[in-house]
């Protein structure tokens, strides 16, 4: 079984890969971002980013974290039906100017962390740029 | 007694905009805050306004110095949503801006540093050869920054005369391996102004997840023309320089290598480019509504882009750019603790921080 194989086992998912959009995408309804973070740790994959999307209407937030294993693009997505997140920053340190990025570009809050200004300068307010109901 | 030192957002020792505040015993930094955005420009948030020619365009302008990168990843997601392939002459004039971009940037970078090791007949040098850079570019393109090269399923121009092209390149490596790459890799100078001094560890590398030179200068052999190939990469020789010392000196070396590879990668694609379309023809580009990511190696780094689409829509739903200066930065704190205060400007500029990138 190869790395990559052995990974919807470790977060006991029995969904298959999906490989769509150059991304290999594990899709899991049980998934815990915080479990994911110290698989991918362990197995010394390299964290990429994190992408934010607002849905339509009221379906609320995907965020899609990605990691790179050895030149392959890994992808999970995370539907958020609240504004709310486990942070993973302590797991991760690389995460650590996304989660404050997504914070402010879509007032999504990563529990567990504390924030400080990236690109919003004083007195902004986060999900300006990006949040579509705080941009109206 | 520690004091703090902000250096920026606007400081001599900076080319860009952006701040670090730097946490001083003496003269040595025991530690630091670096803050972005000062000139963050919302472009994400642009990008859904535009259609997908205009979105090529805004975003050739994240970077004024890796611009075709920006342009090549984003048309390459965007030909995972519209199913278009470049023909293989395309992939291949791809691979050759690409290369003469990482070439005139590391130049570049390399003139900065000597600057900032107080090398100044260096920096005319680098900056005199990044100009025979520029000038091929302009050849080509007939831009020196912005060469619009790129666009969905395929490039916008052709290479007419590749055997001057060619000659332009072999006289810019002989040009490299006369005076450059000897200089920064024998000098007095360079050695003693950047060896053991910023250093950033194999183990810090990969918790901060830095990419490009910088992770390369730490040992980690990470290239994406390597290990997930795009354009013509696959059909080209090259190697990855890798060092292990992690310090400024082996950020150095390996930006120095990495141009004696490009050169090795031009000559091999200017040669072996195929005859053919640049193009898939001007028929109307039709989306598929969905996500597609797309990811290259730009010369600071990976740079990855994911762009939303819906079918029949104008404008893209989303577009999100990663780059390479975003994952490195942060990585500058670790490089400066226990550094000399007079190190930091030069420790700083050994990531080729680029903030345009950052504050897109």
């Amino acid at each position: 079984m190869s790395l990559i194989d052995s990974i919807p086992e470790k977060l006991g998912s029995t969904e298959p890969w999906i490989e769509k959009g150059g991304v290999h995408w594990l899709t899991a309804s049980a998934l815990n971002v915080r479990d994911l973070a110290k698989t991918m740790n362990a197995l010394h994959a390299r964290f990429v980013t994190i992408t934010a999307y607002q849905l339509p209407g009221e379906e609320g937030l995907r965020l899609e974290y990605h990691w790179d294993l050895d030149g392959q693009l890994l992808g999970f997505p995370f539907l958020l039906t609240g504004n709310s997140i486990d942070s993973i920053y302590d797991l991760c340190e690389a995460v650590d100017w996304i989660e404050r990025e997504i914070h402010e570009g879509f007032a999504v809050d990563f529990l567990g962390r504390e924030y400080e200004p990236l690109l919003l300068r004083q007195g902004e307010t986060p999900g300006v740029n990006l949040r579509e109901e705080v941009k109206k | 007694m520690s004091y703090k030192i902000p250096m920026g957002p606007y400081h001599p020792a900076l080319e860009e905009p952006y701040k670090l505040d730097l946490i001083c015993t003496g003269e040595t930094v025991s530690d630091a805050k670096l803050h972005i955005g000062f000139n963050f420009r919302g472009i994400e948030h642009l990008a859904e306004s535009r259609n997908y020619i205009q979105v090529i365009a805004l975003m050739e302008r994240v970077c004024g110095i890796c611009s075709n990168i920006h342009t090549l990843t984003l048309c390459q997601a965007m030909e995972g949503l519209t199913g278009l392939t470049p023909p293989p002459r395309a992939q291949y004039i791809r691979v050759v801006v690409a290369e003469l971009e990482r070439l005139h940037s590391h130049v570049l970078w390399a003139g900065i540093a000597a600057k900032l090791m107080g090398f100044k007949t260096m920096f005319m040098t680098c900056f005199e050869l990044r100009e025979k850079v520029m000038d091929i570019l302009q050849a080509i393109s007939g831009n020196r920054v912005n060469y619009s090269m790129n666009r969905i399923g395929g490039v916008n121009r052709d290479i007419d005369d590749l055997p001057a092209i060619l000659a332009m390149v072999e006289a810019l490596e002989r040009e490299m391996v006369r005076t450059v790459i000897p200089i920064f890799t024998t000098s007095t100078t360079a050695r003693l102004r950047c060896a053991g001094i910023g250093v950033l560890t194999r183990e810090k590398a990969v918790s901060c997840g830095v990419v490009g030179p910088t992770a390369r200068a730490s040992g980690l052999p990470q290239d994406l023309r390597r290990a997930a190939p795009y354009a013509a990469y696959s059909e080209l020789e090259f190697d990855v320089p890798v060092q292990q010392d992690g310090d400024v000196r082996a950020r150095l070396l390996v930006r120095a290598l990495e141009i004696m590879e490009s050169c090795k990668i031009l000559r091999q694609a200017l040669t072996k480019m195929p005859p053919g379309e640049i193009h898939n023809g001007d028929s109307k580009i039709a989306f598929s509504t969905g996500t597609a990511t797309s990811r290259v190696e730009a010369p600071r780094g990976e740079v990855m882009y994911s762009v939303s689409w819906k079918a029949d829509a104008r404008n893209p739903s989303r577009v999100h750019v990663r780059t390479p200066t975003f994952a490195n930065m942060p990585a500058i704190r670790w490089m400066v603790i226990g550094a000399r205060l007079a190190d930091t400007p030069l420790i700083q500029a050994s990531i080729d921080p680029c903030y345009s990138c950052t504050d897109r």
